[in-house]
This record gives C-alpha cells, sequence and structure tokens, in this order.
C-alpha cells in the first residue's frame, strides 16, 4: 500500500517538473527571439551609418561643400559604439560573434581604405575625386560590408530559428512525458483505490458482516484473519472478541445446564422422599389405627406394636440421612471414635436387616478380632446402607454374602449380591449425591440417593475406601477397608475428629 | 354367600400386611410382592379386585394397571390404585383405576372403599 502511494507521489512530482521544463523551454524560446530581434535592430542602424557614410561622402564629392559632410562626420564617430553593442549582443555564439566581427573590419576597411583617403584627395584634387566616384569605386566596398551585414543577419536569424525549434522541441517532449506521467499517475491512482477496495474496504465490509451475524447470535462467527497491517489487527481482534464471547456463553449454558440439572435432582429428591416418608408413615398411622379401633387379640396386637415401632425407626433413619447430608455438606463429617470389634458389629447389622426381607439371605463369614478404632454409628450406617442396597437391588431374593476380612493391618469387608448389578453408563455415578440408577426409579425401589454418598464420605473420614465391582444382571460387590486398631490408629475413646469430606462429585 | 377375592400387589410386606388385615375377615387375600407377579396372579386367579401399589420393583403399578385393564378374562376385575404421591392420582384414573387411595390412609376407609367397588359389580 505505501509502495502504491510511493509510485503515485513520484508520478505527479515528475509530471510537476516536466511541466515545469515545458514552461522553461518556452520562456527561453521567447528570449532567444527577442535576443535576435535585438541583434538584427542593432544590426540594422549598424548599417544605415554605413549607409550614412557612404550617401554623406557623395554628397561631399558633388557639392565639394563642407558643410554636408555632417552626416559622414557623424556616423564616423557612431558606428565604433554601434559595432561594439552588436558584437556584444552576438558574443553568445562563436559563429556570429565572428560575424559581427567581420561587419565590423569591413567598416573600418571601407573607412580606411576608401572613405578617409578619398575625403582628403577631395581637399586637394575635386576633379579625380569625382571622377573615382563616377566609377564606382566605392560601391565595391560598400558591397562588401553590405554581404557581411547580410550574413550576419542571416546567421543571426538562423540561430534565432535553430533555438527557437530546439526550445520548441524540448517543449513538445515535456508535454508529451508529462502527458504520459499524468496517465500513469491516473492509472496508479485507479489501481491504488482498487487495491483499498480490495484489501481494506472488502475485508472491513467482511468483518462488519460478522459483526452482524455476531449480535444476531451466531457466536461462531469468524473472519479470515490474513489482512494486511491495521485490517489484520483488526481482524485478529474481532476473532478474538468473538471467541471471548463464546467462551463465555459456553460457560453460561453449561452453568445452566448443572443449575437445571441440580434442579431436577432436588425435584426429584422431594418426589422420592415425599414416597419414602409416606410408605413407612402409612404403616404406623394405619397398624395404630387398627390397634386402636379393633379388638385384637394380644399377639397380634404386640405385633402390629412392633411394625410401628420398625417403621418409625425407618422414619428416623431416613430424617438421619438427610441431616447427615446436610451436617456433612456444611461440616465434614463428624466423628466421635471407639475401638470397636468390626465382626461383632456385622452380626448385629445382619440380623437386623435379615428381618427386613423373607426372600434374601444373608451370609456372614468374618475373620475374629478385627479391631478397628471407628465412630460406631456411622460404621453401621456404612454396613446398612450397603447391606439394604443388595436387598433393594436383588428384586428377585437371592444371597447377600458378607466377609470381612483381616490381612497387612487392615480390614476389608465385602457385600456380594445376586441382584440386577449396575449398568456401566451408571458406574461413574454411583458415589453421586442423590443419583439414583435408572432401573431405581423404573422399577420404582425406594431410596433417597444419599446412601453410597454418605457411605463415602464416612468412609473416607475413616481413612478408609470403598468401591465396587458390578456386572448388569449379574449382581454387585461393593467393599470397603479401614486400618485395623493395631496398626498405630490413635486409640483415644470418644476423640472427636473432624475431618471435612470431599464432597459429592 | 362367597366372599369376594382380592390381590394385594405391594412391595411392602408391612403394607401388604395392614391392607390384608384392614379388609378384615370377609375377604379372601392373595399378595403379590412385585409388578410381574401381580400380573402373573392377576390372570390365574381373576380375582373381583386388584389393590396396586403404584412404586413396584420389576414393574411399576402404572403399567401393571394398564396391561390388566387391557387383558379380556378381566374384564369383572375392579382395581384400587395406592399410592404415595397425591400427583398421580389423575394419571391412575386415566389408566382405568376405578379408585385410588393415597398413602397414609385410615384402614377403615380403605376397607370402605373396598367394599364399595366390588358391590357395584
Amino acid at each position: 500500500m505505501g509502495l502504491a502511494a510511493a509510485a503515485v507521489a513520484a508520478a505527479l512530482v515528475t509530471l510537476f517538473a516536466l511541466l515545469l521544463v515545458a514552461i522553461l523551454s518556452y520562456r527561453d524560446s521567447s528570449n532567444t527571439a527577442r535576443h535576435a530581434q535585438q541583434a538584427i535592430a542593432s544590426a540594422n542602424q549598424l548599417e544605415a551609418l554605413a549607409l550614412d557614410l557612404e550617401t554623406g561622402l557623395r554628397g561631399f564629392v558633388i557639392t565639394n561643400d563642407e558643410s554636408s559632410l555632417k552626416p559622414w562626420n557623424h556616423a564616423r564617430k557612431a558606428y565604433k559604439p554601434q559595432a561594439e553593442q552588436l558584437q556584444r549582443l552576438a558574443s553568445d555564439d562563436p559563429v556570429q560573434a565572428q560575424a559581427a566581427r567581420d561587419v565590423k573590419a569591413s567598416i573600418d576597411a571601407y573607412l580606411t581604405d576608401f572613405s578617409v583617403p578619398l575625403v582628403n584627395f577631395m581637399r586637394r584634387n575635386p576633379e579625380l575625386a569625382r571622377k573615382i566616384v563616377q566609377e564606382g569605386l566605392g560601391l565595391h566596398r560598400l558591397e562588401t560590408v553590405r554581404s557581411r551585414f547580410d550574413q550576419f543577419i542571416a546567421g543571426e536569424r538562423k540561430l534565432a530559428d535553430e533555438r527557437n525549434a530546439k526550445a520548441r522541441h524540448t517543449a513538445r517532449v515535456a508535454i508529451v512525458l508529462g502527458g504520459v506521467s499524468l496517465g500513469l499517475a491516473v492509472l496508479l491512482i485507479v489501481l491504488l483505490i482498487a487495491y483499498l477496495a480490495r484489501r481494506v474496504a472488502r475485508p472491513i465490509q467482511l468483518a462488519a458482516e460478522a459483526a452482524g451475524r455476531l449480535a444476531n447470535g451466531d457466536l461462531s462467527s469468524r473472519v479470515d484473519e490474513r489482512g494486511v497491517a491495521e485490517v489484520g489487527t483488526l481482524q485478529r481482534a474481532f476473532n478474538s472478541m468473538a471467541a471471548s464471547l463464546e467462551r463465555g456463553r459456553r460457560a453460561l449454558e453449561e452453568q445452566n445446564r448443572k443449575l437445571r440439572e441440580s434442579e431436577r435432582v432436588k425435584s426429584e429428591l422431594v418426589s422420592s422422599v415425599s414416597h419414602e416418608l409416606r410408605t413407612p408413615l402409612a404403616s404406623i398411622l394405619g397398624f395404630s389405627d387398627l390397634i386402636l379401633q379393633r379388638d385384637l387379640d394380644p399377639a397380634d396386637r404386640r405385633r402390629y406394636l412392633e411394625l410401628v415401632r420398625a417403621e418409625a425407626d425407618r422414619l428416623a433413619a431416613l430424617l438421619n440421612d438427610l441431616l447427615d447430608l446436610q451436617r456433612i455438606e456444611q461440616a465434614g463429617v463428624q466423628l466421635t471414635r471407639e475401638e470397636i470389634d468390626l465382626s461383632k458389629l456385622l452380626e448385629g447389622q445382619v440380623v437386623l436387616y435379615s428381618a427386613q426381607s423373607d426372600r434374601h439371605t444373608l451370609e456372614l463369614e468374618s475373620d475374629d478380632g478385627c479391631l478397628v478404632v471407628a465412630d460406631r454409628d456411622r460404621l453401621a450406617q456404612v454396613v446398612g446402607n450397603l447391606f439394604s442396597n443388595a436387598i433393594k437391588y436383588s428384586p428377585d431374593g437371592g444371597v447377600v454374602h458378607i466377609e470381612a476380612r483381616c490381612a497387612d493391618s487392615r480390614v476389608r469387608v465385602t457385600v456380594r449380591d445376586e441382584g440386577m448389578g449396575i449398568p456401566v453408563t451408571q458406574q461413574r455415578q454411583i458415589f453421586t449425591k442423590f443419583f439414583r440408577g435408572d432401573a431405581g426409579r423404573r422399577l420404582g425401589i425406594g431410596g433417597t440417593g444419599l446412601g453410597l454418598a454418605l457411605a463415602r464420605d464416612i468412609v473416607e473420614a475413616h481413612g478408609g475406601r470403598i468401591g465396587f465391582e458390578s456386572l448388569e444382571g449379574q449382581g454387585s460387590t461393593f467393599w470397603f477397608d479401614l486400618p485395623l486398631a493395631a496398626a498405630g490408629t490413635p486409640r483415644g475413646v470418644g476423640l472427636s475428629d473432624s475431618r471435612r469430606s470431599g464432597g459429592g462429585s | 354367600m362367597t366372599r369376594p377375592s382380592v390381590l394385594v400387589c405391594d412391595d411392602e410386606p408391612n403394607l401388604r400386611e395392614l391392607i390384608r388385615v384392614s379388609l378384615g375377615s370377609g375377604w379372601v387375600v392373595h399378595e403379590a410382592s412385585d409388578g410381574e407377579e401381580a400380573l402373573t396372579r392377576a390372570r390365574s386367579l381373576q380375582p373381583d379386585l386388584v389393590i396396586l401399589d403404584l412404586m413396584m420393583p420389576r414393574l411399576n403399578g402404572l403399567d401393571v394397571l394398564s396391561t390388566l385393564k387391557a387383558d379380556p378374562g378381566l374384564t369383572r376385575t375392579r382395581f384400587l390404585v395406592v399410592t404415595a404421591q397425591p400427583a398421580s392420582e389423575r394419571e391412575a384414573r386415566e389408566q382405568g383405576a376405578d379408585g385410588v387411595i393415597v398413602k397414609p390412609f385410615a384402614p377403615e376407609d380403605l376397607a370402605e372403599l373396598a367394599g364399595t367397588l366390588v358391590t357395584l359389580t
């Protein structure tokens, strides 16, 4: 772009210079003409003086009157400065300078060799002088003078013509060159405009259109970044702005999606919690009504009271899950540690959960003396959650096999069921709070989606790990391990340990 | 006079027991503990009344309801839906429920509703 502008400037400068040359040439040509006219006028005056010499001489010879010699005397004095002037005017050309000298020399010669001697001769012998004039001896000499003048004037005219022609030629060339460079300048300006249109106006137009699309919500709108100089800067700035907008919107959309997902999860939770609360409540209210309203034999009444009690426990456990979750989310898991025989804890839970289902058999195989330092209620909660899941997700019934093995200063508890298993696609989310498998929801298996999330928080707070293996349709095996008490874990009873959980992610 | 028969479908043993006791001695009570069992037992027993919990394992109550309603062998059978979700009452009626009762319910209300449905047959 800069190159094109420089070329246009150069063409314009050339154009101006050539016009200047043309003007100067024209002025030069008129100067030459004036100079030639001056020289010719000067030559004519000198020739008139020379003629005065001849006519004055003739007059004097014919009249023999001294007074008639006045023009001759005047001319004889005046011709010298006139001849010098002519020589000055002719001095700029060697040929003309020589011609001017020849003119003066011819007049000098005429005067010394003929005119002055004849005047002197006239005063002594008028008759002879008159005879000389009549015979035309002077005319011959005058012819020489005239021819010298003719030569000078012709030379002067020729010189003027030559100079004139040269000046005109120069002017013509300058005008032609000027015309050419004017055309060139116009062409360059047209090219420059075309260049600007293509490299500047068009990219800017495209950027404006892209900005329009951007404004209409098409955030993927981009422009070609290969523009020249500032155009390229503009294009890159536009693209980076568009990219930043797009990133921002994607982040917002992602955030929005997460919010909607969390809304959906919460609304499912409310619906789920509502069902989970109503079912035990139905048993509690129903059996209480029966006890109050009907005449029952003592055995039935006792049985119904036990059912009321069991369902109330269930309600309490559900409420505890919800409260635990809230507490853990706010402050992390609070542990009250004591030394616990894990085998005994497992036995207790097996008895408890065996009573909940008549279609499932809970088998326990445990090493003796697996001592851990842990929060008894929390650990029971973890075990209970795993047992409850094993039963719930084995709708056809079957065996739930529980094992506890102590080795290498850790104890590992595994709970294996023969149930529906977990589809691979859902395995990653299984510890996510509120997450419930599709099967669970579709088949109406109760639950809050909190059990495993809570179990993980609790196990990790004890320095343990939790995990599972599962094949869809063939059951699941959940496990957790904990450090054994002997392995240097503080044995202080009632020690309070507050560790933040990692949260459910 | 023969006693009317009823099939109680609920995955919770406690609730099945509650329903059975609530209905009293005037009924021949059969039980099913999931959706698929409910389908097979209803077809073989052709009871006067089916009491269905909406949230059951394997096949949910609404699917059981619509399948049984379409069964030509069960045109005489009445359906009473038990749900923990008051919001699902409309859906249950659209699927052909003759009566809907929301958990928790009073035993006398259930017995009365069941009796009404069967007497109307």
